[in-house]
C-alpha cells in the first residue's frame, strides 16, 4: 500500500536523469536535497500554500454545515418533492465534472469573483456528495432517539443540533477528511478561476512546473511531497481528536 | 430548509447568462492607435511553459525600457490545462490581452474572430513579417491575415550517440545520410546490442517527430493545399508510413508497445538508444541527461529528397483586450530581435527571427545546432485544418496497427485518408 | 444548499441536457439539431468499446468493498495497537497527489523494467508492456484505481464501524459468540447502510473514469482508443475536437446510465441495508 510512497519519496530525492532513466534507479546514492530548495525557486509556495489551506478550510467549513443539514432534511423530514430533489442532487454526481467548468465561471465572472478566493470556494461549499453522505448518516441514527426528545419538548432546531449532531459526529469528521482531501487536491477549477499566480492554490502550482516536452520529474516529486506532508501531519493529529471526541461524547450506539 | 439569500443572488445573475456566448466574426479594418512611450496599461500575458517564465520577465524588463508605464503580467498554466482554460475564458470574452498559441489550435480562434490582426503593426513597420520561416507566417496567418507573432522555430533533427555507434563499429551519420543508411546503421546497432537492450533508434511515433518527415521526404503529403483532401494514402506516403513499420519488424526500433511504455527521450537519454528523431527543445535534455557528453545532432536522412515539418508557437492578441495598443505593442516585441535574442540565449529551442538563430545555435557551442537551424530551409508548416484536434485522433486510433505490423500499412492509410477526409468536407460545409 | 446547487450545478446539467440537441461548437452558437447527435451515438463503435471499458473499470474497483469491509474491520478491532496508524497508511493512498503518483504506477508497470514484472518474473511469469497492451492498459489502471479506492472505502467504512454499539459485541461475546461469527452476524448488517453508500459512490465514480486514465496512459498512447473511458471520449469531444454538441451528448448518455445503475441500487436497497428502526 505505502510503495508508491516511499517511491515518490526516494525520487524526490534523485536527479531527473535519475528518475527518468532505464532501468530505473532506486537508490540515489547523493541525496538531492536541493530538489526542495528549487520549489521554493519556481513556484511561490507560501503564498500557495496559504491559499490552499484558506480555501480547503473555508470549502470544509461550509459543506459540514450545508451537508448536514441537507442530509437531515432528506433524511428525515417530510416535504414536497424530498424524492425528487434528492433524485436531482444524486444526478449531479452522475455526470463529467467538467460539465459545470464553462457555466460556473460564467456566473463566477457574472458576480466579478474571477481570480478571488471567493470564487474558488463558492461551488465547492454546496455539495451533492456531502448531502448524500450526510443523508445516509442520519438514516442510521435510530429514531426513538429522536422521538424521546421531541417528547421532552425540544423543538426541530433543537433536536439537530442537540440530539442529531452529536451522533452524525464519525459521520461529520469523515466528510470532514474527504472534504479536506478533495478540496486540497482539486486543480481544474481553481487553475481556470484564478490568474494571478499569488491567487492559485499548491496544486496550480505543481501543475504549472510540467512542460510540454520536458518536465524536471525530480522537483515535481519534491514539490508533490512538500504539499502532501502538512494533509498527512493534520489527518494524523486529528486521528486523536477525532477517536478522542467520539469516546468524550459518550457515543455508545 | 431554509434559502439564504445569497443564492438568490446567484440565480439572478445566472438568468443574465444567456447573453453570454460566441464572439464578433466581423474583421474591421485596421484604423487602431498604437502604443508609444506615454501609453499606460495593465496587460496579462498567458503562457504554459514554465520554464520560460524566467526568461520572458527578462524580456518584458527590455519591453519596460521603450514602454515603461505598461506593466505586463505573466500567467502559467500546464499545457495539459491550457486550452481548457482558454476555451472556458474564450467563452466568456475574458481572454487574456496577450497569449501563446500553437498552430494546432489557431484556427480554431482565428476562424471565430477571437484574435487582433497584425495588420496596423505591419503597416507601421514595426513587424516585417520576412524576419521569420516562411512555413511560420502561413501557419499563423488566416484569411490571408496574419494574426499571430511567431515566437519559436521547431524544426526536427536526428540526435545519434557516438559512443553506441563506435561500440557496434558503424560511422556516424552524416548530413547527406539517406534512408538506407539509417536503415543499416540502425540494423547493425540493434544486431551487435541488441543483448544489452540497445536499439538502433527510438523515436516517438508522432507525426512531428516521425511520420510527418519521412512522408514528407518520401515526396508525399499529409493534407492538400486547398486543406481539402487527406494526403495519407498517396503511394508516397505510405512509403514514408512503410519506414517506421520497417525499422520495428527488423528490430532497429523498439515495438510500439515498447514506445508508449517508454518514451523515446527517456531510451536515448539513458543510452538504450543510438539514434532519436526530435525537436529543438530537446536541447536542454539531453545536455542535463547522462548521454551530454557523447551526444551529437545531424540533419535528417533524405528519401526521395529533404523534408521535416516546421512548427513553433506564436504570440497572440485578444480581439476583446481592453488594452489593445499596449497588448500590441508587447507582442511586437515579442516577435523583435532584441526579445527574440533574450529567449534564445536561454537555451530554450530554436527562435523564430532568422537572424537571432545564430544566438541559439552558439547557446550549445558542443552540439552540431546547426542541423536544427539549416532545416529551416527545406522546412514546410505543420499541417493544420480548421479541425486538425479530430484527423489528429484518428491518426492516434489507425495508425499504430500500422506501425506494429497488425494491419497491412496501405489498408490503414487507405481508411485513415477516407475517414479524414469524411471530416475535411463536413468541415467545407 | 438547494438554490446553490440548482444554481451551480442543476443548471449546468440541464444546459449541458438542451445542447445535446444543438451543434455547438466551441465559441460558436448552438444550432437545434434535433436527434442527429443521438442517431450518431447509436451507430459509434467507439462510444460501445469505452462503455465496456468503463464496465470493466468499474467492476474491478469494486473489489475494494469487501477488501475494504475487511481490512477496516481488521484495523478497527478494539484493542489494536495503532490503529490510527493503520487508518493513515490506507488515507495515503486516497491522498495522493495524482500527478506524482501516477508517475510512480508509470514506473512499476514498465515492461522491459518495472517492478510489477519483476515481481511476476520470480514466480516465471513474463510480465507484458502493462502500459502498450490493449486490455492490460485498463487492468493497469484498474488496479490503481482499486488502490485509490480502497484508501476512500476505509475511512468511510472505519466511520461506519465506529458507529455500531459496542454493546452488541458484549452481548454476543456472552453468547459465546467468536470473532467470525460476530463479523459475519453483528460487523456485516449493521455496516450495511455504509456498504451501500460506498457502493453508490464507487459505481458512480467507476463510471467517470477519467483523470487516472489520462494520466497513466497519456492522451497519445497507441492503446488509448481501446482502453478510453466514456468520459474519456466526452473530454475529447468537448474540448480536444471542440464538437461540444456531441460532447454533451455523451455527457446525458453517461447521466442516464448512471442514473439508472443507481436507481437499481435504490431500489434493491431495502432487501440488503439494515437501518437500526
Amino acid at each position: 500500500m505505502v510503495f508508491p510512497f516511499v517511491w515518490q519519496l526516494v525520487m524526490s530525492l534523485s536527479t531527473n536523469s535519475q528518475v527518468t532513466s532505464i532501468p530505473p534507479t532506486f537508490w540515489p546514492g547523493e541525496l538531492q536535497w536541493a530538489n526542495f530548495g528549487r520549489v521554493f525557486e519556481s513556484i511561490p509556495f507560501l503564498d500557495q500554500f496559504w491559499v490552499s489551506v484558506s480555501i480547503t478550510v473555508l470549502r470544509t467549513a461550509g459543506q459540514l454545515l450545508l451537508c448536514s443539514l441537507a442530509g437531515y432534511a432528506f433524511a428525515r423530514m417530510r416535504f414536497p418533492f424530498r424524492r425528487v430533489i434528492f433524485g436531482l442532487t444524486l444526478s449531479i454526481l452522475m455526470v463529467p465534472p467538467e460539465v459545470f467548468m464553462i457555466p460556473q465561471y460564467q456566473i463566477i465572472q457574472n458576480l466579478g469573483l474571477l481570480n478571488t478566493t471567493t470564487g474558488v470556494v463558492l461551488p465547492g461549499i454546496f455539495s451533492a456528495f456531502g448531502a448524500f453522505f450526510m443523508t445516509q448518516f442520519f438514516r442510521g441514527i435510530p429514531v426513538e432517539l429522536e422521538e424521546a426528545a421531541r417528547l421532552d419538548g425540544c423543538n426541530p432546531w433543537q433536536i439537530f443540533i442537540k440530539v442529531m449532531l452529536p451522533l452524525v459526529k464519525p459521520g461529520l469528521s469523515a466528510l470532514a477528511v474527504l472534504t479536506v482531501v478533495w478540496s486540497w487536491n482539486d486543480l481544474l477549477w481553481p487553475l481556470v478561476v484564478t490568474t494571478d499566480t499569488t491567487k492559485m492554490p499548491l496544486t496550480v502550482g505543481l501543475a504549472s512546473l510540467q512542460g510540454q516536452y520536458t518536465t524536471d520529474y525530480a522537483v515535481l516529486m519534491a514539490a508533490s511531497t512538500m504539499a502532501v506532508a502538512p494533509i498527512l501531519i493534520l489527518f494524523i493529529i486529528m486521528q486523536r481528536r477525532v477517536i478522542d471526541g467520539i469516546a468524550s461524547s459518550g457515543l455508545k450506539g | 430548509m431554509k434559502t439564504s439569500r445569497i443564492p438568490l443572488v446567484l440565480v439572478l445573475s445566472a438568468l443574465g447568462l444567456s447573453a453570454c456566448g460566441g464572439g464578433g466574426n466581423e474583421q474591421s479594418a485596421s484604423e487602431e492607435p498604437l502604443a508609444d512611450e506615454t501609453t499606460q496599461a495593465s496587460i496579462d500575458y498567458a503562457i504554459w511553459n514554465a520554464e520560460q517564465q524566467p526568461p520572458l520577465q527578462k524580456v518584458i524588463d527590455a519591453f519596460n525600457g521603450t514602454y515603461p508605464n505598461i506593466d505586463v503580467q505573466i500567467q502559467v498554466t500546464p499545457y495539459e490545462q491550457y486550452f481548457t482554460k482558454l476555451q472556458t475564458q474564450g467563452s466568456s470574452q475574458t481572454l487574456p490581452d496577450v497569449f501563446t498559441m500553437n498552430s494546432l489550435n489557431f484556427e480554431t480562434y482565428a476562424e471565430n474572430g477571437l484574435l487582433a490582426p497584425l495588420t496596423p503593426l505591419v503597416e507601421d513597420g514595426q513587424l516585417d513579417p520576412s524576419n521569420y520561416p516562411q512555413a511560420l507566417i502561413d501557419s499563423y496567418t488566416f484569411d490571408d491575415t496574419l494574426l499571430g507573432v511567431p515566437q519559436n522555430s521547431q524544426t526536427i533533427a536526428m540526435w545519434y550517440n557516438e559512443q553506441l555507434f563506435a561500440e557496434a563499429g558503424v560511422d556516424t551519420p552524416t548530413s547527406d545520410w539517406t534512408w538506407d543508411d539509417l536503415r543499416t546503421a540502425a540494423r547493425t546497432i540493434s544486431d551487435e546490442l541488441g543483448d544489452e537492450g540497445v536499439f538502433g533508434i527510438a523515436t516517438d511515433l508522432t507525426g512531428q517527430q516521425a511520420y510527418y518527415n519521412t512522408i514528407l521526404q518520401a515526396g508525399g503529403y499529409i493534407l492538400s493545399d486547398d486543406k481539402e483532401t487527406s494526403g495519407f494514402d498517396d503511394p508516397a506516403s505510405i512509403e514514408g508510413l512503410q519506414f517506421w513499420t520497417d525499422l520495428i519488424a527488423e528490430g532497429a526500433s523498439p515495438s510500439v508497445r515498447q514506445l508508449a511504455d517508454t518514451p523515446a527521450p527517456q531510451m536515448f537519454n539513458s543510452g538504450r538508444a543510438a539514434m532519436m528523431f526530435n525537436g529543438a527543445w530537446s536541447v536542454a535534455e539531453v545536455q542535463d541527461s547522462p548521454v551530454a557528453d557523447v551526444a551529437d545532432i545531424a540533419a535528417l536522412p533524405q528519401g526521395e529528397e529533404r523534408g521535416v515539418v516546421v512548427a513553433g508557437t506564436a504570440a497572440v492578441v485578444s480581439r476583446a483586450s481592453e488594452e489593445l495598443p499596449a497588448a500590441r505593442a508587447f507582442q511586437a516585441f515579442l516577435g523583435s530581435q532584441e526579445g527574440q535574442e533574450i529567449l534564445a540565449g536561454e537555451g530554450l529551442g530554436n527562435p523564430a527571427f532568422l537572424e537571432s538563430q545564430q544566438v541559439f545555435v552558439d547557446s550549445a557551442p558542443q552540439y552540431n545546432i546547426e542541423a536544427f537551424t539549416d532545416a529551416s530551409e527545406y522546412a514546410s508548416p505543420y499541417p493544420t485544418s480548421g479541425d486538425t484536434t479530430a484527423w489528429n485522433l484518428l491518426e492516434t486510433e489507425l495508425l499504430p496497427s500500422a506501425f506494429s505490423g497488425d494491419r497491412p500499412v496501405a489498408d490503414v492509410a487507405g481508411e485513415l485518408a477516407s475517414r479524414m477526409n469524411d471530416l475535411l468536407a463536413a468541415e467545407a460545409d | 444548499m438547494f438554490s446553490g446547487i440548482a444554481v451551480f450545478y442543476l443548471y449546468p446539467v440541464a444546459s449541458t441536457a438542451y445542447y445535446s440537441f444543438t451543434s455547438w461548437e466551441v465559441f460558436g452558437g448552438a444550432s437545434f439539431t434535433g436527434l442527429t447527435n443521438y442517431r450518431r451515438l447509436l451507430e459509434d463503435t467507439d462510444v460501445v468499446r469505452a462503455l465496456v471499458n468503463t464496465v470493466v473499470y468499474t467492476g474491478i474497483v469494486l473489489l475494494g468493498i469487501p477488501l475494504g469491509v475487511v481490512l477496516a474491520a481488521l484495523i478497527s478491532r478494539p484493542g489494536l495497537r495503532f490503529s490510527g496508524g493503520y487508518r493513515v497508511i490506507f488515507l495515503m493512498s486516497y491522498i495522493a497527489m495524482p500527478v506524482a503518483i501516477a508517475l510512480v504506477w508509470r514506473q512499476m508497470f514498465k515492461g522491459d523494467y518495472g517492478v510489477v514484472n519483476w515481481f511476476l518474473s520470480l514466480i516465471g511469469v513474463d510480465g507484458p508492456f502493462w502500459l502498450g497492451t490493449e486490455w492490460y492498459a485498463l487492468f493497469a489502471v484498474s488496479i490503481v484505481g482499486l488502490w485509490i479506492a480502497l484508501g476512500f472505502n476505509i475511512i468511510i467504512l472505519a466511520a461506519g464501524l465506529r458507529g455500531i454499539p459496542k454493546e452488541l459485541y458484549e452481548a454476543s461475546a456472552l453468547d459465546g459468540a467468536g470473532r467470525m461469527t460476530q463479523f459475519r452476524h453483528i460487523t456485516v448488517p449493521l455496516l450495511t447502510p455504509s456498504i451501500f453508500f460506498v457502493l453508490v459512490i464507487n459505481v458512480i465514480a467507476g463510471f467517470k473514469l477519467f483523470d487516472l486514465l489520462y494520466i497513466l496512459l497519456e492522451p497519445t498512447n497507441p492503446v488509448m482508443p481501446e482502453t478510453q473511458s466514456l468520459v474519456f471520449l466526452f473530454y475529447n469531444e468537448s474540448f480536444v475536437v471542440n464538437d461540444k454538441g456531441y460532447g454533451a451528448t455523451i455527457a446525458m448518455l453517461i447521466l442516464v446510465l448512471i442514473g439508472i445503475f443507481t436507481s437499481l441500487q435504490f431500489r434493491w436497497e431495502k432487501r440488503w441495508v439494515h437501518y437500526v428502526k
